[in-house]
Formats: C-alpha cells, sequence, structure tokens
C-alpha cells in the first residue's frame, strides 16, 4: 500500500511538472497555430536565469520566478517580433504549422549554442538548504521541492484558467484562437493579443524551467526531452484545449509511475510515446474532447 | 459618410474589383445587387479591412480607411456582420458580445442593455455556447456582437444565406428598426434581391467587378433589367 502512495505521490509531482512544461507550448499551437520547437530550449533558459540569480545574487529560485517569468515574457516577445509574426502572411494554418516548425528549430540550435556559450554543457541545478528534505504524507515521502513544484503547477495553471475566461485579453485570445479573422472584425487586434500570448508561454516556460534547475537538473541539450513531454501533453489535451493541458500532464505523470511497479523505469519514455500515438489514433481532438464534436 | 472612389482590390494577380466608386448617405440603406462572383462580398472585405485595395480609396467621414487594420476600422466606427456569421461558437452568447465590445469597453454594459432590448432572446440564452443556437439565432448574436462596438455604419454581408424565410423576414424588420429608431447606417450585401432593395434607399449593380448601374432602389426594384437579371421575372420567351 504504502508502495502505491509513494508511486502515486511520484506520479501526480511529476505530471504535474508536465502540465507547466506543456502549457506556454499548447498556448502558442491553440491560439496561432505556430509550432514552436525552441520551447523546450525556453525552459531551459528559464533554469538557467534562475541558476544565475541564485549562484551570483543568492536569490532563492523560488523567490526568483516574477524575475525569471519577467525575462522569459521579453525573449517571448523577441521571438514573436522577429520570427513568428512575418509567418502570418500565410494564410493557412497548416502552411504556419510547417514553417514554423523549420523556422523554430532554426531558433532552438541558436539558443542551445548559444547556452552552451554562456554557461558551458555542464549540468546544472540548485542546491538549497531545504532541496533533500521531505514531508512525510501517509507514510509516503514527498519532497518539499516536489510539493513546491505541484502547487506551482495549480497556481500557474488556475491563474491562465482565470486569465482566459475573466479577463478581456483572455476572451480576445480565445476568439483568436476560434476565428481570427472574425476577432479582428470585431475589434479584436488579433496582432498584440498574439505578441502577449507569446510572452505569457515564454513566461510559463520560464516557471517550468525553475521548477525542474530546483528538483531536478538542466543541461544545454535537454531541452528537446521537455518539447517531447509537452507535445504529448498537449495531444492528451487536444489541440488548443489549454484548461486541459494540467490534467493531461497529470494523467501521463501518473501512468508513466505506476508503469514503473511492472516494468523497469527506463521504459516511461517509450510508454509516453506509446500513449501518444495511441491517443492520436483513437481520439485524435484529445481525452477531453466530446465524441462527435 | 462613405466614400469609395476608383477602387481596384486583387486576390494575388487576379484582379477582383475595377475602379469602384460609389458612396453611402449618413442614415441610409444602401444595397450591393449582383450576381454570385460579382464582387459584392470582396467590396465588402475591403471596406471592413481584411483585403487591401491596390488603388482608390475608402473615405468614412473624413478617415481614410483603406490602409488601416481591421480592428482600427471597427473603432472608427465601421463593423461588418460577415457572411456566415463566423461567431465563436466555443464562447457563450454574452462572450461572443464581449468580444464585440472590444473597442467600446467603457460603455459596454449600456450597450449591452440595448443588444438585448433588440434581440431578447440573446439575453435569455447569454449562457449557453453560441454553436448551439438555431441559424436565425446565430444571425441575430452576429448582429448584436457587431452592434457591440457602437458602430455608426454597419456592413451586412449575406444575412440571409441559411436561414428559413421566417428567420430572414424577422432579421430585415430588425435591420430596418436599426435603421429608422436608431438612424444607423447599413450597407447590405444579399442574395435575396428583392428583399435587399425593399429594404434600401439607394442600390448598386455590380456585375465582374464594375458598377454597371446605380439609382434609387424603388426604381431599381421597377426595372426591367433588374427583373430579368436578378428576380427571374423576365419576359416570357
Amino acid at each position: 500500500m504504502h508502495a502505491l502512495i509513494q508511486t502515486l505521490l511520484i506520479g501526480i509531482v511529476v505530471g504535474a511538472l508536465y502540465g507547466v512544461v506543456a502549457l506556454g507550448f499548447g498556448l502558442i499551437v491553440g491560439v496561432m497555430k505556430f509550432v514552436n520547437i525552441a520551447h523546450g530550449s525556453f525552459i531551459i533558459i528559464g533554469g538557467y536565469v534562475a541558476f544565475w540569480l541564485f549562484t551570483l545574487l543568492d536569490i532563492d529560485p523560488y523567490l526568483s520566478i516574477p524575475l525569471v517569468m519577467c525575462a522569459m515574457f521579453v525573449l517571448g516577445l523577441l521571438l514573436y517580433q522577429l520570427v513568428l509574426s512575418p509567418l502570418l502572411k500565410y494564410p493557412r494554418a497548416e502552411m504556419r504549422l510547417d514553417k514554423s516548425l523549420l523556422v523554430t528549430f532554426g531558433v532552438t540550435w541558436i539558443l542551445d549554442n548559444a547556452v552552451t556559450l554562456l554557461w558551458t554543457p555542464d549540468t546544472r541545478s540548485i542546491v538549497t538548504s531545504y532541496s533533500g528534505s521531505t514531508l512525510d504524507f501517509f507514510g509516503a515521502k514527498l519532497g518539499v521541492t516536489g510539493l513546491a513544484g505541484l502547487i506551482l503547477a495549480v497556481l500557474v495553471a488556475l491563474v491562465m484558467h482565470l486569465l482566459l475566461t475573466r479577463t478581456y485579453f483572455g476572451k480576445h485570445v480565445r476568439a483568436a484562437t476560434e476565428d481570427a479573422g472574425a476577432a479582428a472584425l470585431s475589434g479584436v487586434n488579433v496582432q498584440r493579443t498574439y505578441l502577449v500570448s507569446c510572452g505569457i508561454a515564454a513566461a510559463m516556460a520560464g516557471v517550468a524551467g525553475v521548477v525542474i534547475v530546483s528538483s531536478y537538473s538542466i543541461a544545454p541539450s535537454g531541452g528537446l526531452n521537455w518539447l517531447l513531454t509537452a507535445m504529448v501533453v498537449m495531444v492528451l489535451a487536444g489541440e488548443g484545449n489549454v484548461t486541459y493541458i494540467l490534467p493531461a500532464g497529470l494523467i501521463l505523470g501518473i501512468v508513466q509511475s505506476i508503469s514503473t511497479l511492472f516494468v523497469s523505469s527506463s521504459y516511461q519514455q517509450p510508454i509516453a510515446l506509446i500513449i501518444f500515438i495511441l491517443v492520436l489514433m483513437f481520439r485524435p481532438n484529445g481525452l477531453f474532447a466530446r465524441v462527435g464534436r | 459618410m462613405l466614400e469609395i472612389s476608383n477602387l481596384d482590390v486583387y486576390y494575388g494577380d487576379l484582379q477582383a474589383l475595377w475602379g469602384i466608386s460609389l458612396s453611402v448617405e449618413d442614415g441610409s440603406v444602401v444595397t450591393l445587387v449582383g450576381s454570385n462572383g460579382a464582387g459584392k462580398s470582396t467590396l465588402m472585405q475591403a471596406i471592413a479591412g481584411l483585403l487591401t485595395p491596390k488603388a482608390g480609396s475608402i473615405t468614412f467621414d473624413g478617415l481614410r480607411l483603406d490602409r488601416l487594420p481591421a480592428h482600427r476600422i471597427v473603432k472608427s466606427g465601421v463593423c461588418m456582420v460577415p457572411e456566415g456569421r463566423r461567431l465563436f461558437p466555443r464562447m457563450t452568447i454574452l462572450e461572443n458580445l464581449e468580444v464585440g465590445a472590444s473597442t467600446a469597453r467603457k460603455a459596454r454594459q449600456e450597450t449591452l442593455g440595448w443588444v438585448y432590448e433588440v434581440f431578447p432572446i440573446l439575453e435569455a440564452r447569454s449562457r449557453q455556447q453560441a454553436g448551439t443556437l438555431s441559424g436565425g439565432e446565430q444571425q441575430m448574436l452576429a448582429i448584436g456582437r457587431a452592434l457591440m462596438s457602437r458602430p455608426k455604419l454597419l456592413l451586412v454581408d449575406e444575412m440571409s444565406l441559411g436561414l428559413s424565410p421566417l428567420a430572414t423576414q424577422s432579421i430585415a424588420q430588425v435591420i430596418k428598426g436599426l435603421n429608422e429608431s436608431r438612424r444607423l447606417t447599413i450597407l447590405l450585401v444579399e442574395q435575396d434581391v428583392q428583399l435587399a432593395l425593399s429594404l434600401a434607399n439607394k442600390g448598386y449593380v455590380i456585375e465582374n467587378g464594375r458598377i454597371v448601374g446605380q439609382g434609387d432602389a424603388k426604381d431599381l426594384l421597377c426595372s426591367e433589367e433588374i427583373k430579368e437579371a436578378y428576380l427571374g421575372m423576365g419576359k416570357a420567351g
């Protein structure tokens, strides 16, 4: 029984992180139909910014989150202005998907090499006084950093949900997601909505980076793995369905974690990819899509 | 109020409109009549900012619209009810209306009250998703969404498309009422030529991207050419 609770706890903590990793990625795909391959690199950069703030200025990683988010927000704005906005001249969504895939793949190379130059190829992590401490939870152990990551994930997803449903900006985002032309005809400044969405997506990548560097470790080449995770979670949630990204992340995390009770933990990545393929085959609109819509 | 002069519009290399000139007077209802593919909707899209003209000008109350992005055109007081309605189906009716108020947020509550007065059914179903509405109700919402921007000129593109005759009649009554009671100026593109001309004060006839005729709507309705070409009432034989 303890083993099961422990496994579930690990699954929830990891799954919540998957959710945060995928939120920004899913937002950009949903709103603009752009696939941002550089999302993984953004996560890594967010982690390095927190690492820098911790080593140089002694700022606690969780307290540095607002600073990291601001820095990443600016990076997101730059990505949109320099790289993505020129692609809007392609009217069809499929064309935007293709082109953005190629262009942001190039961006990934530039960013990963820039990160290697700035911070060396070494693996980095942030070790604080509380890093190793755990809490007792019905006999199972829960790491403090894991709990912090879980709380952050829920907070970020909740803020995102409120932003999309309760604010004018959020309604503009959703309108542009459904029909950008109709949104423009209704008076929505679609370009600005895209710009700010890109900034928010990058800021969320930053949050994911902080959680990863505090609980695990980061290296310049690690972005691709996180990108894959983001893609799997987004497909589970359904394209453009930002609300379901955290639940989808939790499902993936828990399934992966429970699988370790039966097979070696080295099969976790293949298991994620098998789920990915199965969902694409049988529920291409995501786990939560209503049948027949 | 709206002045269009010598407008040329292209789709890529293909010219769709040739030297279009027309004017819409303050408080009037003007309709564009023409067969499918004549360029009526193209002209509407150019006015609303979805297409950028290659030559000519579109001026509204002294402001050049032809180089402005669509959302700025809405802010200047020109709003379009697009063909096929183009609602946001996964958002609620209230949210659709709120998006329409993007350029006129201060007066939002007041405008919302007015739109609910015009279309009481929208208030009753305000929390329902727009995609669940019937065709006629969707057209009401599309018009309501456009009204939320407090337009001075309303462009209505193919309002009767896919609607039952009954729903078309009630939408037509609303259009008429908005013009008469609110002095809202309306530019109408409508496949039902008889309906369009009966609502309008003035009509323009478009053929192959060119204006080939214009006049008082009542005169056009009686004109033999119009009857023959668009109303299926040509001379026997």
